[in-house]
C-alpha cells in the first residue's frame, strides 16, 4: 500500500500536470492532435493514484512480482510508444517540408521568368 | 508516334556547393549539347553557386534550404513533369559525367527498349573507376539487389540517368533521400520498369568534394542495405502497376 502522504504528493503532481497541459493547449503550444496521447497518460496516472490496487492486479496478470518493477515497464514502453510516434510526425513533416521547398523553388522561377517577360 | 528530335529533354544538374565546376559543367554543355534544354538545381549551396547561375543566366531551381541530392533530383523531376517534358535525364554538377555519352543514354529510351537508363562505368571498365573500396561496396549494393529483385545493375551508385515520361511521374511523386540512387532503381524495378544500363566513362571530379567522406560510407551501406530491403518490401505486398504503356 503506498503511504498517504506519498499518495498526497503523487495527486497533487498529477493535477500540476493536467493543469500544464491545459496552460500549454491555451497558450496554442500544443496541438490538442498531439495532446491526446499525454491527456491520457495522465489519466492512467491519475486513475492509479486513486486506486492503486488496480496496478496491482495489471502486474500480477503480466507475472511481474515487484510493483514498482511493474511501474517502470509499463512507463518506459509508453515512453517508447510517444517516442515512436514524435519520430513519425517528425518523418511525416520533413516529406511535408520538402514538397513546400521544391514547390517554392519552382515558383520562384516561373516569378523571375515573367518578370523577365514583363522587362522586355 | 512522336519523332525522337521532338521530344522535349530535360537535363537536371543538382549542384550542392558546386561553385568551382558548375559553370564549366553548363556552359561545355551549352556548346556541345544545345539542343537539349537544362535545369540546374541549386540545392541550398553556402558558397556561391547561385550568385554564378545567376551571374552567368543559367536555366536554375533555387532550393532555398538544403535538401540532399534527393530532394534537389526530385525537384527537377517535379519541374520536368509540371513542363511536360518527355524524357529528364540527372546529371552531376561536378564534372564527373560526360554530356558527349548523353545521346547513347537517350537511345534505349527512343527505341523504347528501356524506362530508366542508368549510365555504366563497370559495363566496359574504361575511365574513372573510383577507389577499390568505393568498387566492392557498390559490388555488394549491387548483388542485393540482383538478389532481391533479380534484375542484375552493376553501377547502381551512377547518378547519370535517363527516364522516360513515365518514371518523371513516378519520381516526381515519390523519390528517395539521403543516398538514393541504388533505391531508386528498385522503386524502377519495383514499379516494373524496364531499367538498362549503358557504357559511360567517367571522370574523376574536377574540383570541390565528394559527398561521401569515409567516414560517411559505414552509415552510407547500412543506410542503403536497409532502404532498398524496406523499398523491396513494402512493394513486394502490393507489386506497383505500369501506369502507362
Amino acid at each position: 500500500m503506498i503511504p498517504s502522504n506519498l499518495r498526497v504528493v503523487l495527486i497533487v503532481l498529477v493535477i500540476s500536470y493536467f493543469i500544464v497541459i491545459l496552460y500549454f493547449l491555451k497558450e496554442k503550444a500544443l496541438n490538442l492532435k498531439y495532446t491526446l496521447l499525454w491527456l491520457v497518460a495522465g489519466l492512467v496516472m491519475g486513475i492509479l493514484v486513486v486506486v492503486p490496487e488496480l496496478l496491482t492486479k495489471i502486474i500480477r496478470i503480466f507475472g511481474i512480482q515487484d510493483n514498482m518493477n511493474g511501474l517502470f515497464i509499463f512507463s518506459i514502453g509508453f515512453i517508447i510508444l510517444i517516442l515512436l510516434s514524435l519520430t513519425s510526425i517528425a518523418s511525416r513533416q520533413n516529406r511535408k517540408l520538402r514538397t513546400l521547398t521544391q514547390e517554392l523553388a519552382i515558383l520562384d522561377k516561373r516569378v523571375r521568368e515573367l518578370e523577365q517577360d514583363e522587362k522586355r | 508516334m512522336m519523332e525522337d528530335r521532338k521530344k522535349k529533354i530535360l537535363v537536371i544538374i543538382p549542384a550542392y556547393n558546386e561553385a568551382e565546376n558548375i559553370v564549366h559543367v553548363v556552359s561545355h554543355m551549352m556548346e556541345t549539347a544545345p539542343q537539349y534544354d537544362y535545369l540546374v538545381v541549386n540545392d541550398g549551396s553556402t558558397d556561391n553557386t547561385l550568385e554564378l547561375c545567376k551571374r552567368e543566366k543559367f536555366h536554375y531551381l533555387d532550393l532555398p534550404i538544403n535538401m540532399g541530392i534527393g530532394g534537389a533530383v526530385q525537384a527537377g523531376y517535379i519541374y520536368a513533369y509540371k513542363n511536360d517534358y518527355d524524357i529528364a535525364v540527372q546529371m552531376d554538377g561536378d564534372g564527373q559525367h560526360d554530356i558527349a555519352y548523353l545521346d547513347q543514354l537517350l537511345q534505349p529510351l527512343f527505341k523504347k527498349e528501356a524506362d530508366v537508363v542508368i549510365g555504366s562505368r563497370f559495363l566496359e571498365k574504361e575511365g574513372f573507376q573510383s577507389s577499390a573500396s568505393r568498387r566492392m561496396g557498390i559490388n555488394i549494393l549491387s548483388l542485393l539487389i540482383r538478389l532481391t529483385t533479380g534484375k542484375r545493375i552493376m553501377d547502381v551508385t551512377s547518378g547519370y540517368r535517363a527516364v522516360n515520361r513515365m518514371f518523371i511521374d513516378i519520381y516526381s511523386k515519390d523519390y528517395p533521400t539521403d543516398y538514393p540512387e541504388p533505391e531508386a532503381i528498385v522503386e524502377a524495378i519495383m514499379h516494373l520498369g524496364v531499367v538498362k544500363e549503358v557504357p559511360v566513362q567517367m571522370r574523376a571530379r574536377e574540383g570541390g568534394i565528394s559527398s561521401i567522406t569515409f567516414k560517411k560510407s559505414i552509415y552510407y551501406m547500412i543506410k542503403v542495405t536497409l532502404a532498398i530491403l524496406v523499398c523491396r518490401l513494402s512493394y513486394g505486398v502490393r507489386r506497383g502497376k505500369r501506369t502507362q504503356e
